[in-house]
């Protein structure tokens, strides 16, 4: 049986969150939460290779108890185990001890894994950073960015579109990859699934301690890098309106503009100004 | 007393969301102006269990508690009632009752087909001389040797147009001369059976409300539900079920409404500020938000009821007349809001109003929920 675990993450369902300038943290009590879209693609990964072969399908999560509801969600689509890593201790990790603190799990509760999943980046931070931190952690190999992958044995052989082509890879088990955001469009989930994965709710709760970290740990003030502002990014658009006579206006035009104009058509203007259109 | 939803129905209507808001809002305003039923997201819906939401899981339903059917029918309604009406109708009053009253038998033959989406359910009752008075009933059942021959036309059909089991009330003359209601289970292909036009309506114009017309309809004898005389009863609880879906759609409608209003409140200015910076927008937002509160309260009251077995009808009478009230005052509130574009068919607002008005009209009115209600408290010892 091939055992695979699924890297998931609750996020909040707005675009927008406030920030707490103390902890460097989003206040994400203030939203809903959702299983982040990629980690919806990593599970679908998943539940693609289980519908070909004997496979165990565990789902994990580090977050708050609220998160658990994206473990329910898991098991309704198909997961076989849901795991919930929980602890206040744990809270405000960075994706380096995120990382370890997955990493842990992984070696101290289920050593006999086969294969990772994670989505590429979520939604709410889009680092990108997790998936490969956690191989490094457990010492395996990792693909990053694929859209498709196949079990072979103990390989796996995956596709990713690297710029204008498609690289085919081969790598060993056990091994990480994490799925691409524009593939395994993830499936709707059935209204029996939900019922059926609230009939057996079991969903694992491991905090701090049952993962060996000590009491003197705590992941906000342990971790290595700190977030110092987080912001939209904001563009500034102007609409100005230029009057007066046309070739006033035209010159004027090039005058303000012209290096946008030109940096958009990838001319320079003012060489070609007697070019034929 | 815990006012907070569990896990589990959160879950429900982020699930039932993500769907409505791919795969049938893009849609709703094309249906809506097309009076189109579509059959294309009919098909999407049925593996996700639309059409069998309370339904055993032996024949193919998610077997859902009833405020995951509300939350369901909620959800739906936000996006389309017109959907939120095919489904609840069929759900309620179309499947319910063959599940309360049917046979093992009936039910075999019957609740797959329904539960997967293949066969759509209807419920029929109304006819030109009969509505609220459901005495007034005319179409008539005369018993033969293997079976019924109906004979009359029910109009006002909800999913009229596209039934495939149609549960049909018709009287006989019992022995003593009186007339008794029974509810005969008809299927599209029963001999003498045939659909009338789609009726031009104001609201809902997505679902094909319709004449159904019975001419000598042959239907075998095991097609009857329940006892002969028993139709009053079956058609009284089938209702009761069917007021907790259809306020649940209501809600729906009033949610969509009040969503709509925020959003244009915000973005739209006048005088130099945005409309929801006047007090009489903000009037008009917090009137919209506590009547909905309210509302929401009603309908997950009355489903709650009918979960743990305690009586509903009263429960649910309430919900329905609320929420119906609710839709009509809020989809009304967000027109205003809107101003001219509110009364244009380029904006959401102008359907949820069409929409809104006929919850107060099927599945009793108004006006018969009061007397549900009243004629409830006052049997009550005081």
């Amino acid at each position: 049986m091939l055992n695979i675990i699924v890297c998931i993450k609750q996020v909040p369902m707005v675009s927008e969150l406030p920030w707490n300038s103390k902890t460097g943290t989003l206040k994400r009590e203030l939203a809903e939460g959702m299983m982040d879209p990629a980690s919806r693609r990593a599970l679908e990964a998943a539940l693609q290779i289980k519908e070909n072969l004997d496979a165990n399908i565990c789902a994990v999560t580090m977050g708050p108890a609220m998160a658990e509801e994206i473990l329910h969600q898991a098991k309704a689509l198909g997961a076989d185990e849901g795991v919930l890593l929980t602890d206040r201790r744990m809270a405000g990790a960075d994706t380096f001890l995120t990382s370890h603190i997955l990493s842990r799990f992984i070696q101290r509760e289920y050593n006999s894994f086969d294969l990772v999943i994670c989505g590429s980046q979520t939604s709410d931070s889009e680092t990108a950073q997790v998936g490969p931190q956690l191989a490094e952690d457990l010492g395996i190999p990792a693909i990053g960015y694929i859209n498709k992958i196949s079990v072979k044995e103990n390989t796996v052989e995956v596709q990713r579109h690297v710029d204008d082509f498609f690289e085919t890879l081969s790598m060993d088990l056990p091994g990480l990859v994490t799925i691409d955001l524009s593939a395994y469009k993830p499936r709707y989930l059935a209204l029996e699934g939900v019922e059926k994965a609230f009939e057996n709710p079991d969903i694992r709760i491991i905090d701090a301690e049952k993962l060996g970290f000590n009491d003197d740990f705590n992941a906000l003030k342990d971790s290595p890098t700190r977030i110092i502002d987080v912001f939209s990014p904001t563009t500034q658009n102007e609409n100005r309106v230029l009057k007066g006579a046309v070739k006033k206006l035209v010159d004027q035009l090039f005058d303000e503009y012209g290096k946008v104009i030109s940096s958009g058509m990838g001319k320079d203007l003012k060489t070609h100004e007697h070019d034929e259109v | 007393m815990d006012f907070n939803p569990c896990m589990k129905h959160q879950l429900i209507r982020k699930t039932v969301r993500e769907f409505v808001e791919s795969e049938i809002k893009p849609h709703v305003a094309l249906m809506d102006k097309e009076s189109r039923f579509p059959w294309e997201i009919i098909e999407k819906m049925k593996p996700l269990n639309f059409f069998g939401l309370q339904v055993p899981k032996i024949y193919g339903g998610a077997d859902l508690d009833t405020i995951s059917y509300a939350i369901t029918i909620e959800e739906l309604s936000r996006v389309s009632a017109a959907l939120g009406l095919c489904v609840t109708v069929h759900n309620s009053v179309g499947i319910f009752p063959i599940l309360k009253f049917g046979t093992k038998e009936q039910q075999n033959r019957f609740i797959p087909a329904m539960a997967s989406g293949d066969s759509i359910g209807a419920f029929c009752l109304t006819e030109a001389n009969a509505g609220s008075d459901a005495g007034g009933v005319e179409t008539n059942a005369v018993e033969t040797k293997d079976g019924f021959i109906l004979n009359g036309t029910k109009i006002f059909v909800t999913n009229g147009g596209v039934c495939g089991t149609i549960l049909v009330f018709a009287v006989s003359e019992g022995r003593d001369k009186k007339n008794y209601a029974s509810v005969f289970i008809v299927e599209k292909d029963c001999p003498g059976f045939s659909v009338g036009e789609i009726e031009d309506l104001c609201g809902m114009r997505a679902n094909p409300v319709s004449s159904l017309f019975f001419e000598d309809c042959k239907v075998p004898e095991t097609n009857l539900l329940g006892k002969m005389g028993q139709g009053m009863k079956i058609g009284l609880i089938a209702l009761d079920t069917g007021r907790i879906g259809i306020a649940a759609q209501a809600l729906g409608i009033a949610q969509a409404a009040f969503e709509s209003s925020i959003s244009y409140a915000k973005e739209r200015q006048q005088f130099n500020k945005p409309l929801s910076k006047f007090q009489t927008i903000q009037n008009y937002l917090a009137e919209m938000a506590t009547k909905i509160d309210a509302s929401r309260l009603l309908v997950y009251r009355a489903a709650a009821c009918k979960d743990s077995g305690k009586a509903f009808s009263e429960a649910s009478s309430m919900a329905k007349l609320y929420c119906s009230a609710t839709a009509k005052e809020v989809t009304d509130m967000a027109v205003q809001i809107h101003g001219g574009y509110g009364y244009s068919k380029e904006y959401d607002v102008e359907r949820y109003f069409r929409d809104a008005k006929v919850t107060q009209i099927y599945e009793g009115t108004s006006e018969v929920q009061k007397m549900v209600i009243a004629r409830s408290i006052l049997s009550k010892p005081s």
